[in-house]
């Protein structure tokens, strides 16, 4: 839609950016209830959509999106942080268009063809098969020549115009983040190398360059929402960085655990994942602390009015510290040590981990950025919540906690059964799926995941409709 | 080599509900310990509320103890859990002390 708001070409690309993120984000939303139903039901789309498809296509869906709205969310902060527009935005353009066009191929593909014959026209055009990332290679190639493009611009646009200290993590971060993608993209035959390398991708993504994302992000929203002094926001930014990076990188120690690595591995997962709860302390010590100091500062002046020009938004940064906080904090935390490791690992644990710690890092943020993108677009200059923002806020919450909590309870199951009372076993491992509490876990589990789906719908219909409304400050 | 060997017991069934919930309080005295030394630096609580914030880092320590003990965890790991300990201890008397040195920075 055309509007008088967007001043620069760059923040047009971000909103087509987010929209598409959107859409995938509810396809990864639509396939996670696909397979939830089958953990229930497991004769629903038999033959059609099986259990695996769904699957790939919930958490291939749930990666695409993210990435997205992270390409997104950089293409609307480059101009507000430069100065200027972005640095050859016509390429930016025309990669949008490519990466679209490759992602619902790929799509369509896992859709439609779905597995292929053991030779490499499946690795080629059908899937690689490694988790989260399980495009075929011809898809693999145009990713990473549209990033290179990305990166591009951001690298022309910071060295050209004013290059903050949330542009220079940005360079540094997004250079990391693509580059660490070419190394799940080779081929090998021996399981523990392919899966060492795989964890490069996920852990070094998730860990480390993701939640520096984050940090640089937070960082940005601090400062346009609540008007937080840059230097500030920066100096924690920086701090943010070191800390991260510093117990991440190593962290990838606890995925090497059980893979055939050396024991060495052992020792150094335990020490940098005790390590890694710290930066996530302080991220969401730094909302609160800057939020209080702003809030403070507006009210020492006698203006008892909130210093939020976004509250649908801020609401959904907020929701961000504490979602990394408990998500990846807290559930990761859980059996992060060896020791323990060995019971929960693989069980429906890591699933409650992964949905909370997806969720509670990343998928707030970038909700947050999606609200700020419409205010930019409307010209909004304070933009208040609606009942549907609200609600949708709520519900996904709600939703999300509830699946966490039920898949939590079914993975103490299966911890008690198949592993602590079984051993491991072949035959405790369908003695642990067929207890009464793990049923129970899986059907809540499917429950709340509606009430997600729902909470989801009830945001979009926010975002499409929340600029019109006329209770803001314009 | 016995020295590398990490798993020197199994896990009592009986003790996972301990060490799953002790792990959670550590973070979440760990939180509280951040927050309420933070709260106390920028004046949203009272200074005599600041050994509060002690008694809760305090009692991450022993909940750290708790869950380290269950798990059987050998010297390697009980002294990474140590290091995190005091690792949380430092970190907002490191943070603080940057921030305000940035503020002062900041009025001159």
């Amino acid at each position: 839609m055309a509007n008088n708001y967007l001043t620069t070409e760059s923040k047009k690309l971000a909103t087509w950016y987010f929209t598409f993120a959107a859409i995938i984000f509810g396809a990864q939303l639509l396939f996670g209830l696909v397979a939830a139903i089958q953990y229930v039901m497991p004769g629903f789309l038999f033959e059609i959509i099986d259990f695996s498809i769904a699957r790939i296509l919930h958490i291939n869906a749930l990666v695409v999106w993210m990435v997205f709205a992270m390409i997104g969310s950089v293409y609307w902060l480059l101009p507000d942080e430069t100065g200027i527009e972005t640095v050859g935005i016509g390429l930016g353009k025309l990669l949008y268009w490519v990466f679209v066009a490759a992602i619902v191929i790929v799509i369509l593909v896992f859709l439609l063809v779905q597995v292929g014959p053991a030779d490499q026209t499946t690795i080629w055009f059908i899937t690689e098969g490694r988790e989260y990332i399980e495009a075929p290679r011809w898809a693999d190639i145009g990713i990473v020549i549209v990033v290179l493009g990305f990166i591009y611009n951001l690298y022309a646009t910071g060295m050209k115009g004013n290059r903050s200290g949330i542009i220079t993590v940005l360079m540094a971060d997004m250079l990391a983040f693509a580059g660490i993608y070419l190394a799940g993209m080779g081929y090998t035959d021996n399981i523990s190398v392919d899966q060492y390398w795989w964890w490069w991708v996920i852990h070094l993504w998730v860990e480390a360059t993701w939640e520096v994302f984050v940090g640089a992000i937070a960082a940005y929203g601090l400062i346009t929402m609540i008007g937080a002094h840059r230097k500030v926001v920066e100096m924690w930014l920086w701090i943010e960085v070191a800390m991260l990076f510093g117990s991440g990188i190593l962290g990838i120690g606890h995925h090497y655990f059980w893979i055939g690595t050396p024991e060495y591995w052992w020792e150094i997962g335990a020490l940098f994942s005790a390590l890694e709860p710290l930066p996530l302390v302080a991220m969401f010590v730094h909302v609160l602390y800057d939020w209080g100091k702003m809030q403070g500062e507006q009210n020492a002046q006698g203006k008892e009015i909130s210093v939020i020009t976004n509250k649908p938004a801020f609401t959904w940064f907020v929701l961000n510290a504490f979602g990394n906080f408990l998500g990846a904090g807290i559930w990761g935390f859980f059996h992060t040590l060896p020791q323990v490791n060995l019971y929960t690992h693989g069980t429906q644990f890591t699933s409650a981990h992964g949905h909370l710690a997806f969720f509670g890092a990343y998928a707030t943020i970038l909700i947050g950025m999606f609200y700020l993108a419409v205010q930019g677009k409307n010209g909004i200059k304070i933009m208040k919540s609606t009942k549907k923002s609200i609600w949708a806020t709520s519900m996904i919450v709600g939703g999300v906690m509830g699946m966490t909590i039920a898949l939590t309870i079914a993975g103490y199951v299966q911890v008690l059964v198949s592993r602590a009372q079984m051993g491991a076993t072949w035959a405790g491992y369908f003695d642990g799926q067929a207890g009464m509490w793990f049923a129970q876990g899986m059907d809540w589990r499917l429950l709340m995941g509606v009430i997600t789906f729902v909470g989801f719908l009830i945001l979009v219909a926010d975002l499409l409709s929340i600029g019109k409304a006329d209770h803001h400050e314009r | 080599m016995v020295e590398t060997v990490i798993m020197t017991n199994d896990i009592l069934a009986e003790d996972f509900l301990t060490i799953f919930i002790s792990s959670t309080l550590v973070l979440i005295f760990g939180g509280f310990y951040v927050g309420i030394y933070t709260a106390v630096k920028v004046n949203l609580l009272k200074k005599w509320t600041m050994p509060i914030a002690y008694i809760f880092w305090a009692l991450t320590g022993y909940c750290m103890y708790v869950m380290g003990s269950l798990m059987h965890i050998n010297t390697f790991t009980a002294k990474a859990l140590v290091v995190a300990a005091f690792g949380l201890l430092l970190l907002p008397h490191a943070v603080y002390y940057m921030q305000h040195k940035v503020h002062e920075e900041n009025k001159h």
